[in-house]
């Protein structure tokens, strides 16, 4: 699995991508139906930081993570990505940051019925006319993009095969690949492992890693499980009904952080590995 | 020795249901009503089942096979009314039902459309083909165009309905790519709506096909033109042939349109499972 090289832009072709800090300043999120998801959410990662992001869900950390592609508007605070204000943008100028902004999901989110290539395409967007994108045409440019993903990921073969019949792994692999084509500057991963077996869950944390020791590139990862997030992250932030109760390295986190973040005892079901 | 003494037990008071009883009165009186305003009378049912086997030795005894070419002619006519209406009015539900979808157009945009799709859903395909033939005449064309708008009422139902039904995900990662409304219908929703809405547009060419049979009633041509006029005429043994050239096309139809949507369906179903070794 690990014999293909991720950062290697073999062809020479050179990554646009420049790795940018993320800053959150008193950010609150409220819902429209009254849930208080963040409360007042200070936190700067600085570039090529790896950061994981834990609490137990309903915790906000799917929210903060959304906060900062603009997918979840702030209610108050600022969010800033790069030099950009993400809760100062809107239309095009919004899309044009998502652009820069990769991320994968726990269930995936691929077009099942479409191939790997279309669905890693999808990352070309931002990039793209709209024209182009509805016929599912790619420029020689953005084909070399999407293959270039796929193989750094470990999924060329599959190229042209249907997302829908693959495996968990493959799919976020491929997920991974969509994200890498838009040659991100920030890269947020929202328990991009809660759906998959612990040996899958750890070559899809290992191929995050490496995206960040190898490209640089700035990676929010949201966690619930402790021991993911000691082994693969250096950075650990704790959420806790929506306040930030934890800052600090990942390593150093004892399981007393732990049960202070999740608010009660820790339990086997906090760690991927029993 | 005293019996011992016997509890008296706590019964719930039965409910009572007057919404529901009102309920049963009504369709009772209404069906009264309705029976006793169109005098229909028992005699006149103890006729039915000899005038039934009269027709219909009159229909099939001795059918009239010159007719033949011309049934099958005119069904062929019904059949491409049927497809090109369909046609038409696929295109046009789906461009008008996916900006119906919650989550795709704004609610004045969502709004006034369902509106639209419920007053042509509350008009019959043989009236709009009364009105429009004011303007295009006794042709075939009309009988098409008609079946096009009277499918919209429901087809561009189906479509918003379907693209509703079509789970969150790949849209908002569509959303997070940097990607346009556009976008998000084309990759984010279309590709797991297509096969149930191919399945549905198929669906919408069978009752057109009947419709159709329907619609020749008022002289749009086709099979239905001509059962009415040998019909008036009394011509039995042409119309029971008539009759039987209708019921078997359209039941071809139906089993050939039937297989492909199940294969539709059941394929969609199959390759997302499959494993692609």
């Amino acid at each position: 699995m690990s014999a293909h090289a991720l950062g290697a832009e073999a062809g020479g072709a050179p990554s646009a991508s420049a790795s940018w800090p993320v800053e959150l300043k008193d950010v609150t999120v409220r819902y429209p139906n009254g849930v208080v998801a963040l409360k007042g959410v200070s936190v700067r990662i600085e570039p090529g930081e790896i950061v994981a992001v834990v609490g137990l869900s309903g915790s906000g950390k799917s929210t903060l993570i959304r906060t900062i592609n603009g997918l979840v508007p702030v209610t108050e605070g600022t969010v800033t990505v790069g030099d950009h204000v993400v809760s100062e943008l809107r239309g095009r100028a919004l899309r044009e940051l998502r652009g820069h902004v990769g991320m994968i999901f726990q269930a995936f989110n691929l077009a099942d019925r479409a191939s790997v290539f279309h669905n890693v395409l999808v990352g070309r967007f931002a990039h793209t006319p709209t024209w182009r994108t509805l016929i599912g045409a790619a420029s020689p440019r953005d084909r070399e993009v999407v293959m270039r993903a796929l193989d750094s990921v470990g999924m060329l073969e599959k190229v042209w095969g249907r997302a829908g019949a693959l495996s968990g792994g493959q799919k976020q692999r491929v997920a991974i690949a969509r994200a890498l084509s838009q040659e991100p500057s920030v890269m947020l991963a929202d328990e991009p492992v809660a759906s998959l077996d612990p040996p899958t869950a750890h070559s899809v944390m290992r191929d995050l890693e490496r995206i960040n020791q190898e490209r640089g590139l700035t990676v929010l990862v949201n966690l619930h499980l402790m021991d993911l997030a000691r082994q693969y992250t250096t950075r650990m932030i704790g959420l806790r009904q929506g306040e930030l109760v934890y800052d600090g390295p990942a390593a150093d986190a004892t399981d007393a952080d732990f049960e202070a973040i999740y608010g009660r005892p820790i339990q086997p079901r906090d760690r991927l590995d029993r | 020795m005293t019996a011992p003494a016997i509890a008296p037990l706590a019964i719930p008071a039965r409910p009572r249901k007057p919404l529901v009883r009102a309920a049963w009165a009504l369709v009772t009186v209404a069906l009264i009503a309705a029976w006793w305003h169109l005098d229909i009378g028992l005699r006149d049912l103890a006729t039915l089942p000899p005038d039934i086997v009269h027709y219909t030795r009159l229909m099939f005894t001795d059918p009239d096979l010159t007719a033949l070419p011309d049934a099958f002619f005119q069904t062929w006519r019904s059949v491409a009314m049927a497809w090109v209406g369909a046609l038409l009015g696929v295109v046009l539900s789906t461009l008008l039902g996916i900006p119906a979808a919650a989550g795709v157009g704004p609610w004045w945009v969502r709004l006034p459309l369902r509106g639209l799709f419920a007053v042509i859903r509350a008009v019959p395909e043989v009236v709009i083909a009364i009105i429009i033939l004011t303007v295009t005449g006794l042709t075939p064309f009309t009988g098409a165009l008609a079946l096009a708008i009277g499918g919209i009422g429901t087809h561009a139902k189906w479509t918003y309905e379907t693209i509703e039904a079509v789970p969150s995900g790949t849209s908002e990662a569509v959303t997070a790519a940097g990607g346009n409304l556009a976008q998000v219908i084309r990759w984010g929703l279309w590709p797991a709506a297509a096969p149930e809405l191919m399945s549905l547009a198929l669906y919408r060419f069978e009752i057109n096909v009947r419709t159709s049979a329907i619609l020749g009633l008022i002289g749009v041509g086709g099979i239905g033109d001509l059962l009415t006029g040998y019909t008036q005429h009394r011509q039995w043994d042409t119309v029971g042939v008539l009759i039987v050239v209708v019921i078997a096309v359209t039941m071809s139809i139906d089993a050939v349109s039937g297989r492909i949507r199940r294969r539709i369906m059941e394929g969609a179903r199959v390759r997302d499972v499959e494993r692609s070794a």
